[in-house]
């Protein structure tokens, strides 16, 4: 089964007023369980839309031709929006700012909490999302989610959001604003909340980078429409269309393309800098080798 | 005389009663006219404290900041300084005062009393020069953040300032926005401006002529981009190298000769170099 | 996102209405308001009419926009009306059934209501849909400055307007945010009864609450960073200054003025009923 079928989906901000402003475009798109599907696209490119879609925040507008369905629920059906809500996790950007509670325990506790499940239960959800994001429940749990450090505050929302167990996790720039370190920390737990709770996941993204490193495949979006859909080998080898959209391109493969103009004949395809180092080595190697 | 001097600064924030958290510790260094400095380190090493420290937001708990010889501890200076001194701010929605463009860039100019027919020329002059003129009369609210970040430069600059930091001012921007907002800055500095830029994105940092990166409130590293990342302390300060630094030291680990790069372009310089 | 804020609906155009100046806007409008209550009768409520149908043509305002104001206060209306209706008992009975006395005096009474609260209403929206925020807080400034002299901090106080209206967007932004995140993760903020929607309000309302402390506070910074308050001397860029199209407008308004005033007070003395002359047999 897919996880999340998309048919004709467009969507407009304003309908009928003179303000009125096409954000989706006829998408179709759908992805599979266990998918780490990568959503790129400039500012405005309508990612925030798309995504809002995937739990029913927004509403399919035409629904006549246009339908969306998640885990096997239409998206459009009010009896099961809360089940939909609850299997799609949605961490939003700067996700710290919806932080309410005087603990993290209550904080994390708050979805689960929604869904009406046991206390025991609860409490055992707590624990492990604190766990899988790597917060002490001991040292945190009763801790104010105000007196934390800023990385840490982006991993106590995080815990709020796995903690209902989604099918389908879905982050909107998870790494914004964080230094360097967290950066590295929270793009490394995405792989582990994938692994051990949430089989498929969503990103959205600006850094082509990252996306480089961990998506399965990327989406990529222009003017509400999508204008590529592969791997990211496949999507970033389309330079035309990436850079019409408004994107950048990885720095292996922009560091790549400006060898190759020189003259190096490196493999045009490389998206990571593991893999353009592997390649520079080989040719290093092959050199050394003429030269003997 | 240094246009920024700092001689054995602290600051202690106050957090409750009788409890302080010093973000500054005893730090001292200069700034000539013209350079552009980056300022980075982790989330909490105090980046932001010292910007405020600079155009006498924060005044220091012990130790001198003077601009231009002046004391920012001395309340009489405050205003000074604060026209040498532009600040842009890293959320671009919390610094905007005015809803349409050109009223928020002549808010400043406005506040110092300069006559009307001059702030009209500033006002002018300062948008031309973030490349945002075609924008004067539209509302801030439907900016992208790059334009609006170039609108707070404007606003600065409308007060004729002879340095502007920029406090994390690209942190909540996309790539293109991001760019806009650098390539301004850029510019700005080749007609003189100092700029300090306190910022997470090392690619920036490597842009500078100068990286001062800051430990716990204390000065750990600060020197040219190539020693700063060639530094042992880079990691304590939970700093990353450029991606094409990063990749630059891979490569010597893997054959090539020590490479020397703190850029893209440098990058593809030297393995060129090394390959033919 | 911001899509739907009633309050504050600038609906740029640049038209004549629009490049008027804030203070006359603003005093015409308090006129229009007020004469609005000195209307008599029906031919008054025409004649309102027929000045705000101009006034929105010429400010080439969709009509929908002016409406939509009016939508803000329906409810209202409604009960209004239906008090009215069912209340008035005196004058003559048109319908009857049981206690419920539908009489000729009620049913004009109700029109005369609805349309007074209609034209009050989109009289009134046409001020924010043809006015800047920022031109509005400048226009009272500039109205209010008498009040400097007996040390009233009028510029203070428009800078906290201007601020507020600069900032309900950016928080009508933030409260969409924080309640979709919210809802993520099933907050019965749209689904679930009142009591439950009440409490989900509540995780809502303190991430409100405490990033608006932090705006106001980075706000606090930057207003100090770019000298506020550095001089009592400030100047400003805008000059308001008045055209002939505000003593036009004046005119016009003057000219309504006087009509509703002479509705009321004059004609009816003189044995004038432009009421009956026009709906003679309606009424």
């Amino acid at each position: 089964m897919q996880a999340i079928e998309i048919k004709n989906l467009s969507f407009i901000y304003s309908k009928g007023t003179p303000f009125e402003q096409k954000a989706l475009d006829d998408i179709n798109l759908s992805v599979a369980e266990g998918e780490l599907v990568g959503v790129v696209g400039a500012t405005g490119s309508g990612k925030s839309t798309l995504i809002q879609h995937l739990n029913g925040l927004i509403r399919v507008q035409d629904k006549k031709r246009a339908s969306i369905v998640v885990d096997g629920m239409d998206t459009s059906s009010k009896k099961t929006l809360r089940k939909l809500r609850f299997t799609v996790g949605m961490v939003f950007q700067y996700p710290e700012y919806q932080l309410f509670a005087d603990t993290v325990e209550k904080d994390v506790a708050f979805g689960p909490k929604n869904m009406k499940l046991g206390a025991e239960e609860i409490n055992a959800r707590v624990r492990r999302a604190l766990d899988v994001v790597g917060l002490d429940y001991d040292t945190f749990a009763t801790r104010s989610p105000f007196d934390l450090s800023g990385g840490e505050k982006r991993r106590v929302a995080i815990a709020g959001v796995i903690a209902m167990q989604p099918r389908i996790l879905v982050l909107d720039e998870p790494v914004a604003g964080l230094d360097p370190a967290g950066r590295a920390e929270i793009l490394d737990l995405i792989g582990k909340l994938k692994r051990e709770v949430s089989p498929t996941v969503i990103i959205v993204s600006h850094s082509m980078d990252d996306m480089a490193q961990i998506a399965d495949r990327i989406v990529a979006l222009s003017h509400g429409k999508i204008v590529a859909d592969g791997s990211p080998r496949e999507v970033f080898g389309k330079r035309e269309l990436v850079e019409a959209a408004g994107l950048e391109l990885p720095t292996a493969t922009r560091v790549a393309d400006k060898l190759i103009a020189r003259g190096v004949p490196v493999k045009p395809d490389v998206i990571t800098m593991a893999e353009l180092a592997d390649e520079l080595a080989r040719l290093k190697g092959a050199k050394e080798a003429d030269n003997v | 005389m240094p246009q920024i001097e700092l001689s054995q600064v602290s600051y202690n924030y106050p957090v409750r009663d009788g409890v302080s958290l010093k973000a500054v510790k005893n730090l001292s260094f200069s700034v000539e006219r013209g350079e552009f400095v980056a300022l980075v380190g982790m989330n909490g090493s105090g980046k932001s404290t010292l910007a405020k420290l600079l155009n006498g937001l924060f005044v220091p708990t012990s130790g001198t900041v003077k601009i231009d010889g002046l004391d920012t501890s001395d309340e009489a200076n405050t205003f000074e300084i604060r026209k040498r001194v532009g600040m842009v701010f890293q959320n671009p929605d919390n610094q905007n005062v005015a809803t349409i463009v050109e009223d928020d860039v002549a808010f400043g100019p406005e506040n110092l009393g300069i006559e009307r027919q001059r702030i009209i020329e500033r006002v002018r002059s300062a948008l031309e020069a973030v490349g945002m003129s075609d924008y004067a009369k539209h509302s801030a609210a439907k900016l992208s953040g790059g334009q609006k970040q170039r609108v707070a430069i404007a606003g600065v600059l409308a007060m004729q300032p002879e340095i502007i930091i920029l406090d994390e001012a690209t942190a909540m921007l996309d790539p293109v926005g991001r760019r806009e907002v650098m390539d301004v800055v850029r510019k700005l500095n080749e007609q003189g401006i100092t700029v300090i830029n306190i910022t997470h994105n090392m690619d920036e940092a490597a842009r500078a002529s100068r990286v001062i990166a800051l430990r716990r409130g204390r000065l750990a590293i600060d020197g040219a981009p190539e020693d700063v990342f060639a530094s042992d302390l880079l990691d304590a300060c939970g700093l990353t190298l450029p991606p094409s630094v990063s990749l630059a030291n891979e490569l010597s680990r893997r054959g090539f000769d020590k490479m020397n790069v703190i850029d893209e372009d440098g990058l593809v310089e030297e393995i060129c170099k090394q390959l033919r | 996102m911001f899509r739907d804020v009633a309050f504050g609906q600038y609906y740029p155009t640049d038209s004549a209405v629009h490049r008027l100046d804030a203070r006359v806007k603003l005093l015409l409008t308090i006129a229009y308001v007020v004469s609005i209550f000195f209307v008599k009768g029906y031919f008054g409520f025409m004649v309102a009419a027929a000045l705000l149908i101009l006034t929105v043509i010429v400010a080439r305002l969709p009509i929908a926009s002016v409406l939509k104001s009016v939508r803000g206060i329906l409810l209202i209306v409604v009960i209004g009306a239906l008090l009215n209706l069912f209340l008035i008992k005196d004058g003559d009975v048109i319908a009857e059934w049981g206690v419920i006395v539908i009489t000729k005096k009620g049913v004009h009474t109700t029109i005369k209501m609805v349309l007074r609260l209609i034209l009050l209403i989109s009289g009134a929206s046409l001020l924010p849909l043809t006015t800047t925020p920022v031109e509005l807080a400048d226009g009272l400034e500039s109205l209010m400055s008498p009040l400097k002299l007996i040390r009233v901090p009028v510029r203070d106080i428009a800078m906290i307007m201007s601020i507020a209206l600069r900032f309900i967007p950016t928080l009508f932004e933030e409260t969409t945010k924080i309640m979709n995140a919210q809802k993520a993760r099933g907050a019965a903020i749209d689904t679930g009864n009142v009591f439950r929607r009440i409490g989900a309000m509540l995780s809502v309302l303190i991430p409100l609450f405490i990033s608006s402390f932090r705006r106001a506070d980075e706000l606090a910074f930057a207003l100090d960073a770019r000298c506020y308050n550095a001089t009592d001397r400030r100047t400003k860029m805008k000059k308001m200054r008045l055209r002939w199209a505000d003593a036009v407008a004046t005119v016009v308004a003057l000219a309504f003025f006087t009509v509703i005033l002479l509705d009321k007070y004059y004609f009816g003395t003189v044995g004038i009923d432009i009421d009956a002359m026009i709906f003679g047999g309606l009424l």
